[in-house]
């Protein structure tokens, strides 16, 4: 006997009606097949029907056993949601080379109960129901699935959350607020970071830069709807200490929100931690440096005590490489490995005469003694009277500038020395700081700050013009020689910029870059000391909140790995993102962004109080609706919780299978023809001009409205039928019969008087072919039903009132009518595939004049092609009804079991020359 | 005379015809004429010869050419009624009266409305520059071609100035042809006097070799389209104003200041939209004007109906004068809560306008050309 892998099996692509039957016929016979579907389901379009002509019989009832039998076959294997990419071929065997696209579900353990699609937030318009309903980017496409496994539409990457430092799954907690689930979408935010409150008020937001909408209309409010839910969350219960399951301790150097997300995740993978400040309160910048009224204490301590009641020890007071404090070698000593994350504290001088005077007072220090009350130089939290320069264009300048002004400065002036187009400060927060009255001295460059005794009384600037771009891509600005003046001031923030005061190293083995920053290996944040790793402003200089985070959260990352004994460097994340273009935008509408309620300027600058007052649920809710759902699953995760049968794998990825085979079955079958390539009928346009697929739909019993014939809850009184909407039309390069429609039409319009039967159902025909068995008798039947036929191709639709009104010559009378109609079906004809371009290539097929793959003879060889082994059965070859295809599916099998046949006889006889 | 049908059928492919009616069941002025051009080219198939002088229906016809971009099988309906006019003009019996009139007036005096020729540049007046004319200067970087309706017409000179004003204003090196200028001829050859148009092509071309131009822009779509699409090859290209404004804006040549405050519709002109699938441009500069709303009409683009002052139509009044296809029109504009019907066709704006006068609908909406709503915003 031959060897059971040997058997020659079969291709069949395709799984409609004819793909089935050949695929089920093949099978029968004894050979293996290999059934290829491009869909989560097979079916194809027999499955979206109702009734079928001639015989009227429910189309799911006869097509389902079919379903499950291709399903269940012994020699048949199923490859749903799977695509063919090439084929080879050898010695009169092919090599198929077959996609199976990741489903992120395990389809061996899912049992299809649906509980993950009721807790899906996405919604999208259902391409089975030829978006006449919705499904969920989790779904089955239709109840009769085979199989009936749940899939996950995954496009790719959102932009926002590729833009996201840390990859917060954006547009999943943004779904969440959609749909209410407020705690849902702050659990979601807290997988990724533990810093909801702060970075919802503190952050850049690039992810609201990147938002797909913005090139709608405007981006989602992204930001201020994560403030939204860590808002909503009044008090903080905090989670429970997790238990150090692992002996290993890390500590870290320098508690801001790099050091912290750091801790927090280390904490959460077991490790103990501590972590070693040397300000008295954690939080860094957060803490120190951004003014309240941006960032109220309450919510970075809340946060903060989280992070603590994991089990992370914070010492504050404690500057670690200072006299009386352990140094770095101690910590070495005592810890498994350590993160340093001690940012950049250190402003950089302006290096101009006067900069000792009293009166000047460093950017970072001033908002220091602001925020910390006590530390800092003398200058005293009282400015009333005072008049302030700052000079610097970043948010450090616009913190001090504001914050100066709540301390009662009676003037306050920023100095910079480029445009306001180059300043590096968020553009809303120069807004902010110019309604409370902060000056501009734009293309200003200070050269000397004047002194009287000591005390600061003057700045003397000089006036600058832009030149050429510089390295950082903005135009350099060049002194316009003569062009002095002063600004009379008794206080000087210079606010030019930071860096890492790296003190504490001692011994100085660490290796640094010529920019005074930390040097690590950009992927896994190691530095040149075995166990050391670093992070944060500290390596990149001053950045952003949640640059530090995601720092924290790499390192975290990294030391994991390494205390493991791992390599360090980790595999690549992240999808494709999902461009502008590829955005589903059939249901969006034009829709103003929501606006953050802020305390009116006169009333805001007068104290620390917070400005921004956040969104209220309502606004929240409607903001959040807004999103696109660029990627459809928005990862928010919601069914990996639902599933009982832990069956949903986010990070499944594609695969490629090789397939070797004695023939090759194409079933791929038809499109549609675009009715809007007919706009005279308004379809697009008109919400009650459909297809002849989507009366299908509407029509049965498991389609949107289980089968009644109303739109909008609307039971259509006046019914038309338009005969070849996109067929033997050459303006549309349609030159051929579609075959179908005439019969389909005379089907629905049956069925359009059976269900409605006060309905006046008129029928626009310029021939009717009923040319099949039994079809001339079905028409006979719909005419002495009452259905109305007329002659004559209607010219176009249009409104008038509340009707729609069809426009058309009656051939037959000679006289052009208008017919008044509430429901209008176009008999949309058939296409070749969109693909079949591409398929005809991969397999050496050649297409006939009329798109569709063409066969070796008219009249003697329908079902064989050019390329020997390789058949054709249903619609891919021309439009053809169901009895047709599977006809022909029969004669295509036929075909393959005689190839497969002598490929066995082929095989057997050289294994048995072997034998002998 | 009678026309031989199976030649005839042949020459304009009749004979693909499947008689589906959708040139009819589209055609405007079906439902209240007895024109029914599907049965005219089903007589054309199955007779011998066909005797079309006591037609009078023939001249009911716009030329708006739905029937044309409605037929499935690339048959042009609306040249068959050119053809058939064509015999009817040929032969001078059953020509209406006014019609003979504008053709007459064509050939002697270069314009279709029997004015003086040497009136042609009289719209010129009261413009506070000169306007340069390209036969003396010998060249111009644009030809603005004023056409007859533009240059006579009063109601729509201050079209035709407005378009000069802004030429002027963004510094366009432009020159007319002063009153040397001749009908284009196109409502000539829809009338279906093919001889007489052959020459009046003849002899603009002649007239070409003694200038040069970067591009020709036209204030009527009318003449657009005869230029653009039956002169055969010219030494430049042709465009109608409202794509020439549109590069103009989008190369910031012309740059809008004042706002217009008011609700504004569009009615596609036939030799513009569906003649030349110009749709998008004066739709563009209708939304570029700060403070304009605008909304479609529902018939709009390529589903929109003609105003019926095509195609011969300006001077017969046709068989049936009391429906009137621009009532509807302007009907459905107010409807919409349109306070301006825009048009970028002198013929469209003289319908429309008359339509709005009959009924009485003055007080609440205005026909105005999209010129006249640019220079309001200069
Ligand atoms: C509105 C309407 C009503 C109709 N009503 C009737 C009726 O009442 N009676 C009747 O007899 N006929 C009817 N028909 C016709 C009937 O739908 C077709 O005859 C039948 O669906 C053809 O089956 P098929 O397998 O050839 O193609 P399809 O049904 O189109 O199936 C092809 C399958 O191949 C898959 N596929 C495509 N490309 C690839 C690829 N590259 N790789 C893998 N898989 C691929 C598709 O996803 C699909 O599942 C109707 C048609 C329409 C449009
Ligand atoms: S992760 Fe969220 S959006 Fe994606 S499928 Fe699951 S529930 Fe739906
Ligand atoms: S529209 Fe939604 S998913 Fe798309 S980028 Fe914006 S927030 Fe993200
Ligand atoms: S639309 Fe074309 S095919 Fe149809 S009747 Fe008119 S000319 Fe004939």
């Amino acid at each position: 006997m031959s060897d059971e892998k040997k058997q020659p099996a079969a291709l069949v692509l395709g799984a409609g009606i004819a793909g089935i039957q050949t695929a089920l016929d093949i099978a029968n016979a004894g050979f293996q097949v290999y059934l290829v579907e491009r869909l989560p389901s097979v079916g194809g379009h027999m499955a979206q029907l109702d009734k079928t002509f001639p015989t009227l019989d429910c189309s799911a009832c006869i097509l389902t056993p079919k379903m499950v039998d291709v399903a269940s076959h012994p020699n048949i294997e199923l490859m749903t949601y799977s695509e063919l990419l090439g084929v080879t071929e050898q010695a009169g065997m092919f090599r198929a080379k077959v996609l199976k696209k990741a489903r992120y579900v395990d389809i061996s353990k899912c049992t299809g109960c649906g509980d993950c699609a009721k807790v899906c937030p996405v919604v999208v318009p259902n391409e089975f129901d030829v978006e006449m309903a919705d499904r969920h980017a989790i779904y089955v496409p239709f109840p009769q699935a085979v199989p009936n496994k749940y899939t996950i539409d995954k496009r790719g990457w959102p932009p926002c959350k590729d833009a996201c430092p840390a990859h917060i799954d954006v547009q999943g907690y943004v779904a969440l607020i959609g749909q209410r689930k407020f705690a849902e979408a702050l659990a979601l935010i807290r997988q990724t970071i533990p810093f909801p409150g702060v970075i919802g008020r503190v952050c850049n937001h690039p992810c609201e830069t990147a938002c797909n909408r913005g090139q709608y209309d405007q981006p989602i409010a992204i930001c201020a709807l994560k403030r939204f839910v860590a808002d909503w969350e009044k008090e903080t219960e905090p989670l429970p200490p997790v238990e150090v399951h692992r002996d290993q301790a890390v500590a870290i150097i320098g508690a801001g929100p790099a050091g912290l997300t750091a801790a927090h995740d280390l904490a959460l993978y077991g490790y103990r931690v501590v972590v070693f400040e040397a300000l008295p309160v954690a939080g860094g910048m957060l803490a120190a440096g951004i003014p309240a009224y941006r960032l109220p204490r309450s919510v970075l301590e809340a946060e903060i005590a989280r992070i603590q009641a994991l089990g992370v020890e914070i010492k504050l007071n404690t500057p670690i490489g200072r006299e009386g404090n352990p140094s770095l070698e101690d910590l070495r000593r005592d810890f498994d490995a350590i993160l340093i994350t001690v940012g950049a504290h250190q402003e950089l001088q302006l290096r101009i005469e006067g900069e000792e005077l009293e009166g000047v007072v460093p950017g970072v220090l001033f908002l220091r003694a602001c925020n910390l009350k006590s530390h800092g130089p003398a200058i005293g939290l009282d400015l009333t009277a005072r008049k302030v320069a700052v000079v610097g264009g970043g948010n450090v300048a616009i913190d001090a500038a504001r914050s100066a002004l709540r301390l009662g400065a009676e003037l306050v002036t920023i100095v910079y020395r480029r445009s306001r187009t180059e300043m590096p400060a968020s553009p809303w927060e120069v807004e902010d700081a110019e309604e409370e009255g902060v000056r501009f001295q734009f293309l200003a460059n200070p050269i000397r700050i004047l002194g009287r005794d000591g005390q600061v009384v003057g700045l003397e600037c000089i006036r600058m013009e832009l030149g050429e771009p510089d390295a950082s891509g903005r135009r350099r600005p060049i002194p316009i020689p003569g062009s002095e003046f002063v600004l009379e001031v008794d206080v000087v923030i210079p606010a030019i910029g930071q860096t890492p005061d790296l003190g504490f190293m001692g011994e100085g083995k660490l290796a640094v870059t010529r920019w005074g920053t930390l040097a690590v290996d950009a992927d896994t944040l190691a530095t040149n000391l075995p166990g050391v790793f670093a992070g944060g402003d500290a390596v990149s200089g001053p950045a952003t909140a949640i640059q530090a985070i995601a720092a924290g959260k790499q390192a975290a990352e990294s030391i994991h790995r390494f205390l493991q004994g791992e390599e360090l460097a980790r595999p690549p994340k992240g999808l494709p993102v999902v461009p502008y273009e590829e955005v589903d935008l059939r249901r969006a509408r034009k829709q103003a962004r929501a606006e953050m309620p802020k305390l009116s300027p006169d009333i805001r600058a007068a104290d620390f109080d917070e400005v921004e007052l956040g969104f209220t649920e309502a606004q929240a809710v409607a903001e959040a609706q807004r999103c696109l759902n660029c990627a459809f699953c928005s990862e928010c995760r919601q069914c990996v919780i639902a599933c009982q049968a832990h069956a949903i794998v986010h990070d499944m990825q594609d695969e490629t299978v090789e397939l070797e085979v004695g023939a090759i079955v194409v079933a791929t079958g038809f499109d549609l023809f675009d009715a809007t390539l007919e706009p005279e009928f308004g379809y697009g346009r008109y919400p009650n001009v459909i297809t002849g697929l989507q009366f299908e739909r509407l029509s049965s019993a498991s389609g949107p409205t289980a089968g009644k014939i109303q739109l909008n809850g609307q039971v259509p009184k006046d019914i038309v039928f338009i005969h070849c909407v996109g067929s033997r039309h050459k303006q549309v390069d349609v030159e051929y019969c579609s075959r179908v429609c005439c019969m389909y039409t005379a089907k629905q319009a049956h069925l359009a008087h059976d269900k409605v039967p006060d309905a006046r159902v008129t029928v626009f025909y310029m021939d009717v072919r009923a040319f099949g068995k039994g079809f001339e008798e079905f028409y006979d039947r719909v005419r002495e039903e009452g259905i109305i036929y007329r002659r004559g191709n209607p010219s176009e639709i249009y409104k008038r009132g509340d009707k729609l009104i069809v426009r058309a010559e009656d051939t037959l009378l000679g006289q052009t009518v208008e017919v008044p109609a509430d429901l209008v079906v176009l008999a949309t004809g058939v296409r070749p595939r969109d693909d079949a371009d591409r398929l005809a290539e991969m397999l050496g097929l050649e297409r006939s004049e009329d798109g569709f793959f063409a066969e070796l003879h008219p009249e003697l060889r329908p079902v064989d092609t050019r390329r020997r082994g390789v058949f054709l059965a249903g619609t891919c070859q021309s439009p053809k009804d169901i009895p047709d295809a599977v006809a022909q599916a029969k004669a295509a099998a036929a075909g393959a079991i005689v190839t497969l046949s002598q490929l066995r006889r082929q095989m057997d006889e050289m294994e048995d020359g072997g034998e002998a | 005379m009678k026309v031989n049908a199976r030649e005839f059928a042949r020459e304009y492919t009749l004979l693909e015809c499947i008689q589906c009616g959708r040139c009819t069941g589209g055609c405007p002025v079906s439902m209240k004429t007895a024109l029914n051009i599907r049965g005219l080219i089903y007589q054309l198939l199955i007779e011998d010869t066909f005797s079309p002088a006591s037609l009078d229906e023939l001249w009911d016809c716009t030329n708006c050419l739905t029937c044309t971009i409605r037929c499935p099988k690339d048959i042009r309906p609306a040249d068959v009624i050119i053809g058939l006019r064509g015999f009817i003009v040929g032969e001078g019996k059953g020509v209406p009266p006014r019609i003979r009139d504008a053709l007459m007036s064509a050939f002697t005096r270069g314009n279709t409305l029997g004015f003086a020729t040497e009136d042609r540049d009289s719209w010129t007046e009261g413009l506070p520059f000169e306007v340069k004319n390209i036969l003396d200067e010998g060249q111009a970087d644009l030809l603005y071609y004023v056409g007859c309706t533009p240059a006579y017409d009063p109601r729509v000179q201050p079209v035709t100035r407005a378009l000069a004003t802004v030429f002027y204003e963004a510094g366009i090196d432009f020159g007319t042809l002063g009153v040397d200028e001749v009908c284009c001829g196109n409502e000539i050859r829809r009338i279906g006097e093919a001889e007489g148009f052959a020459s009046m092509v003849e002899e603009f071309r002649e007239v070409c070799k003694e200038f040069q131009a970067g591009r020709m822009v036209t204030v009527s779509p009318h003449c657009f389209n005869a230029f653009k699409n039956e002169y055969g090859e010219l030494p430049f290209p042709v465009q109608h104003y409202t794509q020439f404004l549109t590069e103009l804006i989008d190369t910031g040549k012309l740059t809008f200041r004042r706002e217009v405050r008011k609700k504004v519709t569009y009615h596609d002109p036939c030799f513009l939209g569906k003649h030349n699938q110009v749709y998008d441009e004066p739709r563009y500069i209708l939304q570029r004007l700060p403070g304009l709303e605008f909304e479609d009409l529902d018939r709009s683009r390529e589903r929109s109906v003609c105003c019926e002052g095509g195609g011969g139509r300006m001077w017969a009044e046709g068989t049936n004068v009391e429906v009137r296809l621009a009532h509807q029109r302007v009907r459905d504009a107010v409807d919409l809560g349109a306070e301006v019907l825009a048009v970028a066709c002198p013929f469209c704006l003289l319908t429309l306008e008359d339509a709005v006068k009959i009924l009485g609908l003055d007080d609440k909406i205005q026909v105005m050309d999209i010129m006249e709503l640019v220079i309001q915003a200069l």
